[in-house]
């Protein structure tokens, strides 16, 4: 008994091979079924004559299994579907061995895939990185187009829909985004202050702190979350709209899904993200704040007299002006990702997943390029 | 006459509130073709649900082979959901796999076969569906919605099931496709000695290929029997659904 679960007494099957008046006939006998699939013992090679005699008298079922395997095995054997001459068998069996006899070569014999070496895999991997630039390049491109539209008329611009991606973009991540950054300025803090306390320098933690949190921490982290979190939220999004095709009813209606979907999501991101950055930057401070009083005896009052201090403007500014560019990266890859779905729930996966991971990497070398900008520009 | 297929007793099912089923009863014989038909929102999908046991209605049985389907323990639902075959009605096919995997899926999972004689099989299947070799190995996604169907079919074919479940077979496919599909249902049916049971709207699926229809209105059973004796049952939704077309046919 094969077949897991589902159980029915019946006798096994058995192949026989038979001399009959100098005639090779082969017996077939019990039931030749889905439930009854051990191995058999191989037909001896009986290729030779024009037509083998299958006596199927003995067997008691037959599904398309069944069928299929009694054909492989003659065939093994050496005779195939159609050169086999079927007597005996129970009238209302023969129509599952004619359908299956029909069907037979199509399914037999599993041929070798075809592999292909390291050139061929690394060629393809060009042409679709080549696609992919080209497909960037697209989607920017009608971007552009939308938005010099919505310059034109201004009125055609989709508030509520902004106002609802603000709402989830912005306030529902105030939360994460200050507790997370709050936490990095405790930590940062806590250990700057073990190595400043060796020293009596507890009053410059402040300055690594602020100079931390505000130029680095607070607009890589927020950006990842942001990406994280919305990105991925938009691209799953679009792609099921996609898979739906609610995008193609969108441009049916005269709308396009540039000006209804992308833009509204982008802008929102773009407004978002500098304003999430800025929550977070008063949040680290904050938890450098709770350190300093905590472990480093530092007052409030004094914490706040030495930020006002060294805390330049610029350092702020270089802080915050990260945040749109990343804002804008995180929105047009989500975007593009998710109105190039394929239609299928895989695809849906996957570019979710890629959003996610093409946006912070791109967070972070754009952020390589922010560091080195601003030393040659002395900020 | 031995025991019938599906035996389904005083079946009464609420659905958030409204109550859906209000004492359905109908049984099916094996070899036979059934088709159930009704107005929108009778709750034929939702029947063909419960019977695959899926939905759990209220109160009123359900048996297949002779087992309550919600009665009996988890084991035994799923040795009773390998005698079935099930075509949904967009396919449902696995979007990851590619036809000959969603096709050799449930036997891997329910055999002990080898993995080449499951693809053998799943390609059996495949050709017994009428798809061409070609689709082996396309995702769902490159295939038209009568490929998708065919495929879906074969699925529910992989494991030599005594009874197949239909949800609408031939809705979205182009008339010919639709008769062709139906005569493929039709030719198993007979060849394979399989019992189907089907959910439709298709007036030319129900006067090809179908013993008997069973029509389901207000929350019952409203009449069961072919064409010709439906016709004479004096309900306006059931005049509405075959007079038109017997006016165009005699016309």
């Amino acid at each position: 008994m094969t077949r897991l679960g589902y159980t029915k007494k019946m006798a096994k099957p058995s192949l026989l091979l038979k001399q009959e008046g100098g005639l090779a006939v082969i017996f077939a006998t019990g039931s030749w079924t889905l439930g009854q699939t051990e191995a058999l013992p191989a037909l001896p090679d009986v290729s030779g004559g024009a037509e083998i005699i299958l006596d199927g008298g003995g067997i008691e079922t037959l599904d398309t299994t069944g069928a299929y395997r009694l054909m492989s095995m003659m065939d093994a054997a050496g005779v195939s579907p159609e050169r086999i001459k079927l007597r005996g068998v129970t009238p209302s069996l023969l129509p599952v061995w004619n359908l299956v006899a029909k069907n037979y070569s199509q399914a037999h014999g599993i041929t070798q895939k075809k592999t292909f070496g390291l050139l061929y895999q690394f060629g393809l991997g060009s042409i679709s990185m080549l696609q992919h630039m080209a497909g960037v390049a697209n989607f920017v491109g009608r971007l552009a187009m939308e938005m010099f539209r919505l310059a034109k008329k201004p009125g055609s611009f989709r508030l509520r829909e902004f106002v609802a991606q603000m709402e989830a973009i912005f306030i529902y991540a105030i939360p994460i985004s200050m507790a997370m950054i709050f936490l990095l300025g405790l930590v940062f803090a806590y250990l700057m202050g073990v190595q400043a306390q060796k020293f009596g320098a507890n009053i410059y933690v402040v300055d690594g702190v602020s100079a931390a949190v505000l130029r680095e921490l607070s607009p890589v982290i927020v950006a990842i979350l942001v990406a994280g979190r919305t990105g991925a939220a938009i691209t799953a999004q679009l792609g099921t709209m996609k898979v739906n095709e609610e995008i193609d009813a969108l441009s049916i209606l005269g709308l396009s899904p540039f000006a209804v979907l992308v833009l509204p999501r982008i802008l929102a991101l773009f407004i978002a993200l500098p304003l999430l950055v800025f929550l977070g930057d008063l949040a680290g401070l904050l938890g450098g704040m709770v350190v300093a009083k905590t472990q480093l005896g530092l007052e409030y009052s004094q914490y706040w007299d030495r930020l006002d201090s060294v805390l330049k403007m610029k350092t702020f500014l270089a802080g915050v002006s990260k945040a749109p560019i990343f804002a804008i990266f995180i929105g047009l890859i989500a975007c593009r990702m998710g109105i190039t779905v394929a239609r299928d729930a895989r695809s849906v996966g996957e570019h979710t997943t890629s959003t996610v991971v093409q946006s912070i990497v791109a967070i972070i070398v754009l952020n390589a390029i922010f560091a080195i900008v601003f030393v040659h520009l002395g900020i | 006459m031995s025991q019938p297929v599906i035996e389904i007793n005083n079946i009464v099912t609420q659905l958030s509130g409204n109550l859906i089923h209000d004492g359905v009863s109908f049984s099916v014989g094996r070899g036979e073709v059934t088709a159930l038909i009704g107005g929108s929102g009778t709750g034929k999908s939702v029947l063909l649900k419960e019977i695959i046991g899926l939905i759990r209605p209220q109160s009123g049985s359900i048996k297949l082979f002779g087992e309550d389907v919600w009665a009996v323990n988890e084991a035994r639902l799923m040795a009773l959901r390998q005698r079935f075959g099930v075509l949904f009605q967009d396919g449902a096919l696995f979007s990851s796999l590619t036809v000959e995997q969603n096709v050799a899926a449930p036997l891997h999972e329910h055999t002990t076969l080898s993995p080449k004689e499951c693809l053998e099989l799943a390609r059996l299947k495949i050709a017994l569906a009428g798809l061409p070799t070609s689709s082996w190995e396309k995702m769902p996604s490159e295939l038209s919605g009568g490929m998708r169907k065919r495929a879906a079919l074969a699925r529910a074919l992989a494991l030599d099931p005594e009874l197949l479940f239909l949800d609408e077979p031939t809705s979205g496919l182009d008339p010919i496709s639709a008769r062709a599909f139906d005569r493929l249902i039709r030719l198993l049916s007979d060849s394979l000695g399989l019992t189907v049971f089907l959910v439709t709207h298709d007036l030319d699926t129900l006067l090809s290929m179908v013993n008997r229809i069973i029509v389901l209105a207000r929350g019952k059973v409203l009449g069961q029997g072919t064409v010709e004796e439906l016709v004479k049952i004096d309900d306006p939704w059931l005049q509405d659904y075959f007079s038109a077309r017997f006016v165009e046919e005699h016309a």
